[in-house]
């Protein structure tokens, strides 16, 4: 992908093949955790998650469902801590479902951690998270992910789902990107 | 997948190299593009909306729109419901709408008339798969990926039942037994 010519491809920091190697591993142990259950649903979170789960999905050995919700983020951190407002909620009931929470990346925590409570105060029989990269630096919420992909350090990635300013998404490796105001 | 495997219809590796050409044909015909708006129709069309995506070499944006319908099937013509709506302005702007399967032509139909009405620069819609049935009443469809028989296929995003939609490749629930 090419972006134009002032605007350099984004370097690597995790290619398609470390990317498609971790998923794999990702998947074998999410199907071998949940053997037996009868049909796991994969709760993707909108914008970013849609490549990562369109690829997790696939390599997963158990009976699969997919549903999506879509969040916005509050301007300015007005909200309480890791508020969001949700654009579209799971048309699936979950009570009693073992659900999977699929994450393009974990960064304070504070989002997944309200997700977590929303989801869990529905009462499903289980709820794991699954979040393809995390930023140790960046916690500030003890929030568990049950499945990280990658530990990265405290950069602006894109690719493979994750944008900036919706930019980059479709990137197929996982890149780090400087916005124009670092240039000087 | 435990339990029934449905047959393979169009195997993984024929998905790839037609998704490869859909994406060579979608980034020569948006050359010079500076921000294509790629719009997934939820919730069917996020697989193959992932790997074409990946394969555009254009700069490109991606948004999703959810639609609700009464029923996929022969007659689900009435019930179309916007479930969620694009959030990005494509006034002006050059737009790919990705959908998995066109069976009627309705609901694409209904999307492509919702979104021209907001004049984007152009709209071209672009489909995994579309089935010839008895009679098609099809939208416009600038991009197809293939053309199947009236089977009920599944996998790459297609479901049964909500189930079978994440199979890596397409396969077939339950074939009529004519021809």
């Amino acid at each position: 992908m090419t972006i134009n010519a002032d605007a350099p491809l984004p370097p690597v920091l995790l290619s398609e093949r470390q990317i498609a190697e971790r998923v794999d591993q990702l998947a074998r142990q999410i199907s071998a955790d949940h053997a037996g259950v009868d049909d796991l649903l994969l709760v993707g979170v909108l914008r970013g998650a849609f490549i990562f789960l369109a690829d997790l999905a696939r390599r997963l050995t158990i009976p699969t469902t997919i549903d999506f919700m879509a969040l916005s983020h509050y301007e300015h951190g007005s909200a309480p801590s890791g508020a969001v407002r949700l654009v579209m909620d799971l048309r699936i009931p979950i009570a009693g479902r073992s659900v999977l929470l699929v994450e393009d990346i974990v960064d304070s925590g504070e989002t997944l951690s309200y997700l977590r409570r929303m989801l869990e105060a529905r009462g499903p029989a289980s709820l794991k998270i699954c979040a393809l990269t995390r930023k140790p630096d960046r916690l500030t919420s003890d929030v568990r992910v049950d499945y990280v992909g990658f530990d990265i350090p405290d950069a602006w990635v894109v690719g493979y789902g994750l944008d900036f300013d919706n930019k980059f998404r479709s990137l197929p490796y996982i890149g780090v990107f400087t916005p124009p105001a670092g240039r000087g | 997948m435990t339990g029934f495997q449905p047959p393979v219809f169009i195997p993984e590796t024929a998905i790839a190299e037609r998704v490869d050409a859909l994406a060579r044909r979608i980034s020569a015909d948006h050359a010079g593009v500076d921000d294509l708006l790629l719009i997934g129709v939820l919730r069917g069309a996020f697989i193959f909306l992932g790997d074409l995506a990946r394969r555009l070499t254009v700069p490109c944006s991606v948004d999703f729109v959810a639609l609700s319908s009464y029923d996929r099937g022969a007659t689900g013509s009435e019930g179309v419901r916007v479930v969620m709506d694009v959030r990005v302005e494509i006034r002006g702007r050059h737009v790919v709408l990705v959908e998995d399967i066109v069976d009627s032509g309705d609901t694409l139909a209904f999307l492509i008339h919702t979104l021209e009405v907001r004049r984007p620069a152009s709209l071209r819609t672009c489909v995994l798969a579309r089935k010839r049935g008895p009679e098609g009443r099809l939208a416009r469809l600038d991009y197809v990926g293939f053309d199947i028989p009236d089977r009920w296929v599944v996998g790459y995003g297609l479901d049964y039942d909500n189930k079978f939609r994440t199979l890596p490749y397409i396969g077939v629930v339950h074939a009529p037994d004519d021809d």
